[in-house]
């Protein structure tokens, strides 16, 4: 059910500022999102129209704090057939990375952002792997990249670890 | 020589050297000069959903560095190919241009990004590799599975047909295996959304896996490590979930080509595929 008192008139002006989000009030609900989504073939709780249209009548709570936002798994399927030209993975990018800001950030990519922080790389590099690169004839590789943490401390993406 | 700047990314120089060494030893066998990137990083990808700015960043920093040894760069893994398009993309933009310059980054030249595969297909062409073939594969009933991110977004790429995928079926015909048509070909193999459900994501991936079982395929085929750890590492969980017995072996694209130019077992890293490959190289002894 869909309480239109509690709408945030802001909240779409908010996604229409992210990157990714420009497109959102193009939207004529058509669902060729929907019907296109290999996750929504799987599970109907996901649907890329949905969260859309929720969107542009402000249900903030009920967009931010619905587990199934994170279901997207960014395959543009959606994208290629929009008939509005919305490059609609990008916007339900901008909604999560939206939902991040607000402190709803899952923490799997809380992790991943920790260790990109710490390495600069997903995946630990150990003794063992140059061993094995070095066996296999595979050139070398940095165990750490520093200059990531620079650029994340740069930015306010570290913000996300303390909520 | 054709030369070009390798990004390796994050999972493949760890958990799928096979799939490197495999890319490698063909790009000599073809006289292709793989150069690597000194201090090139994570390509920014895993940070996109929490703050696409910063992970654009993170994949115009990698630019930046390859566009220092003025060579296109060439990627093995699609989500790394699709973060360092779009960062390449957004250069063009003068607010994107002034951040980069903000967070202490210098304006790379241009540079073009391409998927590996995409590349030898483009720059090598179908009728080069077929000259190259020694061992044509043609015992061999092979599924290709081209993932998301190789053509889509279109709007990105402008490579291939985002509806209707050919061109690695058509490397897949050049080594001499047949290449099999199947239904939702552009299916996702569930990759993005293993950490966050993971029922879902081996839902995803079982599609496929049935299809490669109910067309006989002797192999799925990827080019991406990712879709490689849903249909690879976790088909025993598919089984599990589904009642299933697949057993089908996955190979990284340039293991099969790397076969059909004569390269052997070694060469291409066929020990470390985690469903052996009995089957497929009996029918490939079978027709030596």
């Amino acid at each position: 059910m869909i309480d239109l008192r509690k709408s945030d008139p802001q909240f779409k002006w908010e996604i229409i500022k992210k990157e990714g989000g420009e497109g959102l009030l193009k939207c004529f609900g058509c669902s060729d999102c929907a019907a296109s989504c290999p996750v929504r073939y799987f599970d109907e709780r996901y649907n890329p129209r949905k969260i859309i249209r929720l969107t542009l009548l402000g249900m903030k709570d009920a967009v931010l704090k619905s587990p199934f936002l994170w279901f997207c798994a960014h395959c543009h399927a959606c994208t290629e057939r929009c008939p509005q030209g919305i490059r609609v993975a990008e916007l339900i990018n901008a909604i999560k990375n939206y939902a991040v800001e607000q402190g709803y950030c899952p923490d799997g990519y809380k992790m991943q952002l920790d260790l990109l922080m710490k390495m600069g790389r997903l995946y630990e590099v150990e003794d063992f792997d140059l061993k094995k690169r070095q066996r296999l004839g595979l050139p070398p590789i940095d165990k750490t990249i520093p200059e990531v943490a620079r650029i994340l401390k740069a930015t306010n993406i570290l913000k996300v670890l303390e909520k | 020589m054709n030369k070009y700047a390798i990004f390796l990314g994050c999972t493949v120089p760890v958990r799928a050297q096979h799939y490197e060494l495999s890319a490698r030893n063909v790009a000599k066998v073809i006289g292709i000069d793989l150069v690597e990137i000194p201090g090139a990083s994570c390509c920014g990808f895993p940070l996109k959903a929490v703050d696409a700015e910063t992970a654009l960043l993170v994949a115009a920093r990698n630019i930046s560095l390859a566009s220092r040894l003025n060579l296109d760069v060439v990627t093995l893994c699609n989500s790394c190919t699709a973060m360092l398009s779009d960062a390449q993309a957004q250069l063009e933009n003068e607010e994107f241009r002034h951040r980069f310059k903000q967070v202490g980054l210098s304006y790379p030249n241009d540079v073009k990004v391409r998927h590996f595969v995409r590349m030898l297909y483009e720059d090598l062409g179908i009728e080069s590799i077929r000259k190259a073939v020694k061992k044509p594969l043609n015992a061999l009933k092979i599924m290709p599975h081209y993932g998301c991110h190789y053509m889509r977004p279109s709007s990105l790429y402008g490579f291939d047909n985002a509806e209707v995928p050919h061109t690695l079926d058509e490397l897949v015909r050049v080594t001499g295996a047949e290449s099999l048509n199947y239904n939702d070909k552009k299916m996702c193999c569930g990759g993005s959304v293993l950490g966050i459900d993971e029922a879902l994501a081996i839902t995803m991936a079982n599609h496929k896996l049935l299809a490669a079982k109910e067309n006989g395929a002797d192999a799925i085929v990827t080019i991406c490590p990712f879709c490689t750890v849903m249909y690879e590492d976790n088909q025993r969980k598919a089984e599990a979930r589904f009642q299933k017995q697949y057993g089908i072996p996955v190979m990284y694209y340039p293991q099969l080509l790397g076969l059909s130019l004569g390269l052997d077992a070694n060469a291409v890293g066929l020990r470390f595929n985690r469903i052996k490959l009995d089957s497929i190289m009996e029918k490939l002894a079978v027709k030596e």
